[in-house]
């Protein structure tokens, strides 16, 4: 089970221990519940000479405390790892406990996700803990968490049943905007002058980044003998083999073209393809960024 | 869940030279698996990783299929040092062919440089078997050097189906006396020396500084956009459009190409 914990000058996801030690906290750990749905690195297949087996290892485990923001997340992730055998398998075996602690720092909520009637239909969780002043209401999302609920002896809950990601009003009028604007221009005074001149490429943005998912597939062979393991690991389009091909061709050849790119992503390719932003608007990127780069400001910008 | 990276163990029934530092590679097809021109291939070897390889065989191979390998990466430099009966590892087909149907009853145009010849080669076995289908068809190849040719012993069965096939190259010796014709100097040449057929539908594979080139003359002789094809060349790791390295404006090259029409790919930022 892991938990949001706050420790001196950070706030971090770490194991549970003592259940009776974790509190609700609304300041979002900077590195993501990701890492627990998208490993850094996990291992897809063992092979022996030419077998290929796949290997699931996905142990059970519980999220605790996702806010409102960082669940949009968890919807994205769901819906582009749709098909993947890996995701498909830890998600069962995941228990996502929701609360609906918004941080009250815009910095931390780009968009200003409010934490209304009909916000809850349309992310996903087992289970969601409302936090009113001096109680707690519970939603479930899932049969697996109305199981946990009734196991434990708790049958207070209200079931809200998941809605998709889009409201009834239509796209996200903030999506469509971004969206167009990035498609139908190319600001060469923000991409080439301002922030792909002061990008360092360290790709600290993609580690925060709780929707960041691009990855890798790399084999390690054993030391010894005729085995190994096929492996996929986070991928970063800032660095600049991420789009080398045999012979030693790039086609995002500099630091703008690279992080035009992710930008690029978020807030056109991902919509294009599932009509939501690829970007969750929690700040982390630019809390994370060395050089002082602000995705609210290039959105402002754009 | 059906796992799309599952690759399928398949043995190698032949091993050719094909040009410098190409070997064109027959493998065992695994159950279900047709060719179409301008799809591709994951091939993996275990321990040096999986890498995207475009099928070039001819699509009436039964149980089999080809594909053309130069010696330039970690994957190619293992699969160079494999013998026939050694196995690999294939999933696929992917991606979007060539539209030869739009070609049907139309002239055709293919334009193709360097190991460009192989995304075509499947296209080309098709018109041959179906020539009546197709009114004419024209080749232009760009090469380095004849060395470099892919195919060679090919040229004479395409000009003999009255496909008509000009070769161009930095420097013509005709050491190996070819009989098609051959200029010096780069494809686009072709344009002004041979006579292009009317309304045509164009193929194109290629780098992409011979697309830049050559889509201005295409342009400049009256081609619609829409009837212009190219196909893409792209990093790949999954092949199933999620990992995101081909991506390419909103497309996946993996999956929403290899192949596009100009008109599809014409206004987005970095295509070629």
């Amino acid at each position: 089970m892991w938990a949001p914990e706050k420790r001196p000058g950070e706030v971090v996801y770490a194991e549970v221990e003592d259940v009776r030690k974790v509190k609700l906290i609304s300041e979002p750990p900077l590195h993501s519940f990701k890492r627990f749905l998208v490993p850094s690195e996990e291992t897809l297949f063992e092979y022996k000479k030419d077998k290929m087996t796949e290997v699931k290892r996905a142990e059970k485990q519980v999220i605790f405390g996702i806010n409102p923001v960082d669940l949009k997340a968890v919807v994205m992730l769901n819906q582009i790892f749709e098909r993947d055998p890996w995701y498909q398998e830890r998600m069962r075996r995941t228990l996502i406990i929701g609360q609906s602690l918004i941080p009250e720092n815009v910095e931390q909520n780009l968009f200003q996700i409010k934490y209304e009637e009909d916000v809850l239909e349309h992310l996903q969780f087992d289970i969601f803990l409302e936090v009113q002043k001096n109680k707690y209401f519970v939603y479930t999302g899932s049969e697996e968490g109305q199981s946990v609920l009734e196991k434990f002896g708790y049958k207070n809950y209200e079931h809200i049943a998941y809605a998709g990601p889009i409201k009834e009003e239509g796209l996200d009028p903030m999506m469509v905007k971004y969206r167009d604007a990035l498609r139908k221009t190319y600001k060469k005074e923000i991409w080439e002058e301002d922030i792909g001149a002061r990008c360092i490429e360290c790709g600290k943005c993609t580690l925060v980044c709780p929707t960041c998912f691009c990855f890798d597939i790399k084999d390690q062979p054993d030391l010894v003998g005729e085995g190994g393991t096929r492996k996929r690991t986070w991928g970063a389009c800032f660095y600049n083999d991420f789009s080398e091909v045999g012979g030693g061709h790039k086609f995002l050849k500099t630091t703008a073209e690279r992080i035009h790119f992710w930008y690029y992503h978020k807030f056109v390719r991902i919509p294009d393809q599932i009509q939501i932003m690829g970007c969750v608007g929690c700040g982390r990127c630019a809390k994370a960024c060395p050089v002082g780069i602000n995705i609210f400001k290039v959105l402002a910008a754009l | 869940m059906k796992n799309q990276y599952q690759p399928q163990s398949v043995k190698i029934l032949k091993v050719e030279d094909e040009g410098s530092n190409s070997k064109l590679f027959t493998l065992d097809a695994p159950r279900g698996f047709s060719v179409r021109s301008g799809q591709f291939a994951e091939i993996s070897l275990p321990g040096y990783g999986e890498a995207p390889f475009c099928l070039c065989s001819d699509s009436s191979l039964k149980n089999k299929f080809q594909i053309c390998a130069r010696n330039v990466g970690t994957v190619t430099k293992a699969m160079h040092a494999l013998k026939v009966g050694d196995k690999v590892g294939v999933r696929g087909p992917y991606g979007r062919p060539f539209p030869l149907e739009l070609a049907k009853n139309r002239n055709l145009l293919i334009v193709v440089g360097g190991l460009g010849l192989e995304t075509v080669r499947t296209a080309i076995f098709e018109i041959i078997k179906n020539r009546d289908q197709y009114k004419k068809v024209q080749i232009f190849y760009g090469a380095r050097s004849e060395d470099d040719l892919l195919f060679k012993s090919e040229y004479d069965l395409w000009m003999k189906n009255d496909i008509d096939f000009h070769l161009c190259l930095d420097k013509p010796t005709n050491k190996f006396k070819l009989s098609c014709p051959i200029i010096q100097g780069l494809v686009t040449v072709l344009f002004e020396k041979t006579s292009l057929a009317e309304n045509p539908v164009a193929f194109l594979c290629g780098p992409p500084v011979m697309y830049k080139f050559v889509l201005k003359k295409l342009n400049k002789a009256g081609f619609l956009n829409e009837d212009i094809y190219l196909s893409l060349e792209r990093r790949m790791h999954c092949g199933v459009g999620v990992c995101n390295h081909c991506a390419v404006g909103s497309f996946f090259v993996c999956q929403d190409g290899p192949v596009f029409s100009w008109a599809e790919l014409k206004d987005i930022r970095g295509a070629i």
